[in-house]
């Protein structure tokens, strides 16, 4: 009966487009592309910071600048390009450990990154859900649901101060699980602390998309664990 | 043979209740303030929506038709705050609710597809990935891609050209 064929029509094209089928990849080309990310950004993070200096440099040469007498010149600087000229954010794990000015930049790099990809996988994660009841309700979404799309796995220990921290413990953290150096532990320690930066952004992103501004701190120990501190302003 | 539901108009409202894109397909186009003005009432009708759920403990995404002016006006409100709103014109043959949802996820995932391309805010700082009035503002032209997908609804609706 023709009115049954151009509802069941209806449905058959509404729910293709509804619910895409999903376009798969290798899980481990995934990995192999977070690794040389950190490399690859970091060589383009110090070129653009030579050639931030270079112009900084010409103008101190034609008496635009006064000469440089405090560490601070870099952040005066504003030919760089917008992720760059995001050094205003207070310097993220708190003091302990220093990174060289160029890590730094690559940090907020590989933030960014993680910025805007984990905003839009927590808004690919949320299409078939219903709404959040409450804030412990998203972390809970994070925790689990964000946690095994991007690394396979739940976290493992999450705690709360009930006031607007939570921290989430992972045993095994899937990017850094296979990181060593031949110079020993602390080195190595020293080096994840730049791939986990990447996947602090995603959480840091996907909070912000539903809602929280929030800080994230990633905390390394002892490899393969991690933890991150994530702290939700007040009144939420 | 005429088709069962026709759509009249879209509108995406963003979490801070800018207007993302208001998009009519009535065949003569000459009412498009009308849905304008529909799409900010229902945000009012939408607020009391959300308010009763939350009393009641329900976490339902899709809120129903909200109200009726000449045509019925649907609303579904996404986890991460987006309202979409929709309007069918008024017909005498029942308008089944797993159809409507099913319009509410598609126009969600042509939504998602669009905001996530890295390129629609390039030079823009993204400490402000929640404020969607960046989003609008950073160029019309860039919001085509989303334009042509939801008249790609629109049409596999209604079966208009």
């Amino acid at each position: 009966m023709n009115p049954s064929t151009s509802m069941a029509t209806l449905s058959a094209s509404i729910s293709a487009l509804a619910d895409p089928p999903p376009k798969l990849m290798d899980g481990p080309a995934m990995d192999y592309f977070v690794i040389e990310m950190v490399n690859t950004l970091r060589e383009s993070s110090s070129v653009a910071i030579s050639r931030t200096k270079k112009i900084e440099q010409e103008m101190v040469e034609a008496g635009l600048l006064p000469p440089p007498g405090s560490a601070t010149a870099t952040a005066t600087t504003k030919r760089e390009s917008a992720r760059d000229s995001m050094s205003s954010t207070p310097r993220l794990d708190g003091g302990k450990g220093e990174l060289s000015e160029e890590d730094e930049a690559l940090r907020q790099r590989l933030e960014s990154i993680g910025m805007h990809v984990g905003a839009n996988v927590a808004e690919r994660l949320c299409h078939d859900r219903a709404l959040f009841s409450d804030t412990l309700d998203a972390i809970k979404f994070i925790c689990k649901d964000l946690w095994v799309a991007c690394w396979d796995k739940q976290v493992d220990n999450l705690r709360t101060n009930h006031r607007g921290v939570y921290v989430l413990q992972d045993n095994t953290f899937k990017p850094i699980s296979r990181l060593s150096s031949w110079e020993g532990r602390a080195d190595a320690l020293r080096r994840a602390k730049l791939y986990v930066a990447m996947p602090g952004g995603i959480i840091r992103g996907a909070l912000a998309r539903l809602g929280f501004q929030a800080a994230v701190v990633p905390e390394l120990s002892s490899l393969p664990q991690c933890t991150f501190q994530v702290k939700l302003p007040k009144g939420s | 043979m005429a088709p069962q539901l026709r759509l009249n108009a879209v509108a995406f409202v963003s979490p801070q209740n800018h207007p993302i894109l208001i998009r009519t397909f009535e065949q003569p186009r000459q009412d498009e303030l009308k849905y304008h003005y529909i799409a900010h009432t229902s945000l009012d009708v939408i607020d009391e929506r959300i308010q009763a759920a939350t009393a009641s403990k329900s976490t339902d995404c899709y809120l129903g038709l909200l109200y009726v002016e000449d045509v019925a006006v649907y609303g579904y409100m996404t986890p991460l705050k987006v309202k979409i709103i929709i309007a069918l014109e008024l017909s005498d043959s029942i308008v089944r609710d797993a159809d409507v949802v099913a319009i509410f996820k598609a126009l969600h995932t042509a939504y998602r597809r669009s905001v996530a391309n890295p390129f629609l805010r390039l030079n823009v700082p993204t400490e402000n990935v929640t404020d969607h009035s960046i989003l609008v503002s950073a160029g019309n032209s860039r919001w085509q891609a989303f334009r042509k997908r939801v008249d790609e609804i629109g049409r596999a609706v209604g079966g208009f050209q």
